[in-house]
């Protein structure tokens, strides 16, 4: 009887910590990284008897999460790719769309930039047109100084959020430290599973794992250990790195990441990928620095092409054409720790062998070594790095000043801050120069049928270039160039003097004169602008091979479509991850439907077992009737 | 496979939301008619529309450059019309005053008109486009082209011609210079010019005279000198004499392939002079016909003078009229070949316009097929999830 009191007792206490874990399953249907939880019926071992083995009933062995580790390791991996992918696809998208406008995009800027050129072309005395020049001159250089404001913005957005994201991944792995503490110090105190604490750290470590790549190792009796980038402990049992950022040793302007273990801090922000975090890291380096650097070296080249053609014409007051627009310098900054007292002048020397890369100059024990700042590629550099023989490659022309320590080290940027220095240097329409320099005429008097070309500038430079040159024929096959010289005449070969050549062709006869001369008055001579306009459309980068708007194009289609591919990765990323969701919560989340079964299963187990009392009770008066007599 | 509750509605949750975002790109297509929302969309086809939407542009300004070519050459034909008329005008005039009834009055009369003309044909050659710039300047356009001189009227432009880009790779000339259309006429019959001597005696008058063989023509500076009344020679510039033969009044006389012609009564000593030709300005020629008209007519020999310089002038402005239609011929050929440069961008206009609109442009049709379709897909997500949502077995407990 006592037996079966107890058997029923034990039935009632098991199927009410049932009943209560089930209210604990319904409580947490909308707790986010919840594990259901169940409680294992376990049977009381029998007491022998001569009848053989009756039960006493049952008890509950544990209450058990149900939850696989490997299936959250899946879940954390298709996290981190996920949500890397998806940061990077969001500012992929936005950088974009800045530069695709095909209204405002730098292709319809350049071009309504060539138009107005045309339309000074067109006439070159009107000085509205030669506002209008120079308006598309502003809103060309506005345009670009909005694009790199705008990619500016970005960098700092990013910055800020890359110092945001190591704060909480730092205060995260914090919590994960102490909650391995609190588990161990459970575990060993009752022998069963702290399951809600346990949730709450997988939780975190879920949280972590959309921030950054992680790798989880477990440690000790319950603890576990958290690894990043290649292998540098986040979490190592109950303590916790420190995730910070430090400013670069060359751009103190952005950061990159340590980890401070007490063994002191190490740079792993090349080493960290996935997450957020890897996300906004990727984007920065692999998108928005060269969309930057692309950008700067459209406005370099654009400055080059056009000063180059405009300082070879004349303007309407009859001067040499200046500079048009300004830019931004070649930047260089020495790393922080450099020991030696060395100084690094770079210049621009050779649009075409312009690249869109960044470099480190390095002291070496022997001389100096170049290499790309994001391969490491060696760049191999000829001269001497003096100012009489520059070291020259890619483009550049590096001098080096001072003494320099072995290991000194120099980031070259040639083309990322061009961009902020760009501005239209020509103010009054009437510099524009329009018109070549020279003028060739063939005099009135010639007889022969010899005519001239209207003459090419092949040096702005040369001091005499608009000095007045007469050729004379001596005879229909000789002439002479201002009265001294005998030159064969070959019709049609040009004739260099002066940094201008022309060519004459025809039959001159002896006396014909042709003369070469300023241009000054030439108000209606548009053929510098002409030139511009051709140079403006002209093949100057990559090696004479792309022009300044393919090279436009090319910048918007590479992001466009480094965009593309970050979205197409993201959604398929998503499928998979989504899947990863459905299989954990198939297994670890809480069905009410489930959860209202068990409880009508155990509420009538519940009542038998108190039924079973009843019966108990009911048997013990019977026997107590039985004996009364 | 078990599900959880909260998994359900999450995934429920997430459908929608999916649904309702490619619903609003949809609605955002239809109402911008843009197929590409961003160039990620699709980014080869954003790459081309860029292009093509560059090389619109480009186009619509080549034709503004053909419109202002069209603009000043149309005006360059209509003052080398009313040039041409001018000169038409002269040449009566000079027929006119060329026979041998007039008096000198009607001469005065006549050369008062003239001098009027040359003040007309001034006029013409200093014309100014919409844009105030001299139209026969070269390329000095803001400075007059042809001004008066102690000498006379002298061209003081240049020799440019601007070109204006009205194609990728084609370029036409504008206008003409001054020089070219006013001042290179070519002199006398293009290859000599005959004059006689002021200090001829005689009523010899010789014509302007032609090459009767060209490969026999020597270019050079000859003299016609009579001997006596009824015998020429002809000397070089070395004095050399390269013919000679017996005069009669209006035969033929011919040396090194030229033939000329005198008629009248030539003294012994008279001369004519038979000189290279090179050029000879519009405005010369016509004052060369007013001072014949204003000289004095005394005796035989200042009238056989009068008649050899106004026979002379007739054929230089004969020249000068061809001279004219020549250049007019040359503008009227560009105006041509901008008119054939505009047929073939209209035409490559319109293929980068039709390419450009399947690459860019939404098809109405479709999309709105497309969203009809997701609507019907949100709606039936949305009652689906009301449905499933509300059934529970606590509502039977």
């Amino acid at each position: 009887m006592a037996d079966l009191m107890s058997n029923s007792v034990s039935a009632l206490l098991a199927f009410q910590r049932a009943i209560a874990v089930t209210g604990h399953n319904i409580a947490n249907v909308n707790t986010p990284g919840y594990s259901r939880q169940r409680a294992e019926f376990i049977s009381r071992g029998g007491q022998p008897s001569g009848d053989g083995y009756v039960g006493d009933g049952v008890r509950i062995a544990t209450v058990r999460r149900l939850y696989d580790d490997l299936v959250a390791a899946q879940v954390r991996t298709t996290a981190s790719s996920y949500r890397n992918l998806e940061i990077f696809a969001s500012y992929a998208e936005r950088l974009s769309n800045l530069l695709g406008d095909t209204d405002t995009g730098l292709t319809a800027t350049l071009q309504k930039f060539v138009n107005a050129v045309h339309g000074v072309a067109d006439a070159p005395t009107s000085i509205p047109a030669r506002q209008v020049l120079l308006s598309e001159a502003e809103s060309l250089r506005d345009r670009l100084q909005y694009m790199d404001a705008r990619l500016r913005d970005l960098e700092t957005q990013i910055e800020s959020r890359i110092r945001s994201e190591a704060t909480e991944i730092t205060a995260i792995a914090k919590s994960i430290a102490q909650l391995n503490r609190e588990i161990e110090a459970e575990s060993v105190r009752t022998g069963q599973p702290p399951n809600d604490l346990l949730d709450q750290r997988d939780r975190l470590i879920d949280e972590l794992s959309e921030r950054l790549n992680v790798t989880v190792v477990p440690s000790g009796r319950a603890m576990v250990s958290v690894f990043v980038g290649t292998g540098q402990p986040l979490v190592l049992g109950a303590e916790a790195a420190t995730l910070s950022t430090r400013p670069d040793v060359f751009d103190r302007t952005r950061s990159i990441m340590v980890i401070e273990t007490e063994n002191g801090a190490s740079d792993i922000t090349h080493a960290l990928t996935g997450g957020s975090l890897g996300g906004l890291l990727a984007f920065r380096s692999e998108l928005l620095d060269p969309a930057r650097n692309a950008i700067g070296r459209i406005a370099v080249a654009l400055t080059e092409v056009v000063n180059e053609q405009h300082r070879a014409g004349m303007d309407l007051t009859g001067a040499l054409g200046g500079d048009f627009f300004g830019i931004g310098s070649v930047e260089v900054l020495a790393r922080a720790s450099n020991t030696g007292s060395a100084s690094v002048t770079v210049t621009r020397s050779d649009i075409s062998a312009l690249t869109e890369h960044d470099y480190i100059l390095r002291r070496t024990a022997t001389g100096w070594d170049l290499r790309r700042a994001d391969t490491g590629e060696a760049i191999a550099l000829t001269g001497a790095g003096t100012a009489a023989d520059p070291f020259v490659a890619e483009g550049l022309s590096i001098v080096v000043g001072g003494t320099a320590a072995a290991g000194d080290e120099f980031l070259i940027r040639p083309t990322r801050d061009a961009v902020r220095g760009f501005e239209v240097l020509i103010q009054n329409p009437e510099q524009i120069a329009a018109a070549a320099p020279i003028r060739t005429t063939a005099d009135p008097g010639n007889l022969g049928t010899g005519t001239i070309s209207a003459g090419v500038v092949t040096d702005r430079n040369h001091p005499q270039l608009l000095a007045p040159v007469t050729i004379e024929f001596l005879s229909p096959t000789t002439y002479s160039i201002n009265g001294s010289g005998s030159y064969t005449y070959t019709p049609g070969a040009p004739i260099e003097v002066n940094g201008w050549r022309v060519e004459i062709s025809g039959a001159p006869e002896t006396g014909d004169r042709f003369t070469v001369g300023s241009n000054a008055n030439g108000a209606g001579d548009n053929r510098n602008a002409l030139l511009l306009a051709d140079a403006l459309r002209g093949p100057v980068l990559n090696g004479g091979t792309t022009s300044l708007d393919s090279a436009a194009t090319r910048l918007t289609g590479n992001v466009a479509t480094a965009t593309r591919q970050a979205q197409a990765g993201r959604d398929a990323q998503k499928i998979v991850h989504d899947d990863n969701l459905a299989t954990r919560d198939s297994l670890s989340g809480v069905n009410l439907d489930e959860e209202a079964a068990n409880l009508l299963r155990f509420q009538q187990a519940y009542q038998a077992a108190a039924q079973m009392i009843q019966v108990a009770s009911t048997l013990f008066d019977a026997l107590l009737a039985a004996t009364r007599r | 496979m078990r599900i959880s509750t909260y998994a359900m509605h999450q995934t429920a949750l997430e459908t929608l939301l999916r649904q309702q975002s490619t619903l609003s790109r949809t609605q955002e297509q239809i109402a911008t008619g843009k197929r590409l929302l961003s160039p990620a969309d699709d980014p080869a086809a954003a790459v081309h529309i860029a292009e093509l939407e560059r090389a619109l542009a480009e186009s619509a300004q080549f034709a503004r450059n053909s419109d202002m070519a069209e603009a000043r050459l149309s005006l360059t034909e209509t003052a080398l019309a009313n040039a041409g008329e001018t000169l038409q005008r002269v040449r009566e005039l000079v027929v006119q005053a060329n026979t041998g009834t007039m008096d000198d009055d009607s001469r005065a009369l006549i050369a008062s008109e003239v001098k009027e003309l040359l003040n007309e044909l001034l006029d013409i050659a200093n014309r100014k486009d919409a844009n105030g710039e001299y139209l026969f300047a070269g390329y000095s356009t803001l400075n007059q082209p042809f001004v008066r001189t102690a000498a006379g009227i002298a061209y003081v432009g240049d020799q440019g011609v601007r070109m204006l880009q009205i194609g990728p790779a084609m370029r036409v000339p504008d206008g003409q210079s001054g020089q070219r259309v006013f001042v290179d006429v070519p002199a006398g019959n293009g290859s000599f010019v005959t004059a006689a001597n002021p200090g001829n005696t005689g009523s010899g008058v010789i014509d302007a005279g032609v090459i009767a063989d060209r490969t026999a023509w020597v270019p050079g500076d000859y003299t016609l000198r009579f001997t006596s009344p009824t015998t020429w020679e002809v000397v070089d510039a070395a004095s050399t004499v390269v013919a000679s033969g017996t005069y009669t009044s209006g035969a033929a006389i011919e040396f090194n392939g030229a033939r000329v012609t005198v008629t009248g009564a030539p003294e012994a000593g008279d001369a004519f002079t038979i000189s290279r030709a090179g050029s000879k300005d519009m405005f010369s020629m016509v004052e060369d016909v007013l001072a014949a008209l204003q000289a004095p007519i005394d005796t035989p020999a200042d009238r056989a003078q009068v008649t050899t310089r106004l026979g002379a002038a007739l054929t230089q402005i004969d020249k000068a009229i061809d001279h004219l239609l020549a250049v007019r011929g040359e503008v009227g050929s560009r105006l041509s070949s901008i008119e054939r440069a505009a047929d073939a961008r209209a035409d490559l206009d319109l293929q980068i316009t039709q390419s450009l609109s399947e690459l860019r442009d939404l098809d109405y049709a479709e999309a709105v097929s497309r969203m009809n379709r997701q609507l019907v897909g949100l709606e039936a997500a949305q009652l689906s999830y009301v449905r499933i949502s509300q059934l529970s077995l606590f509502d039977y407990l």
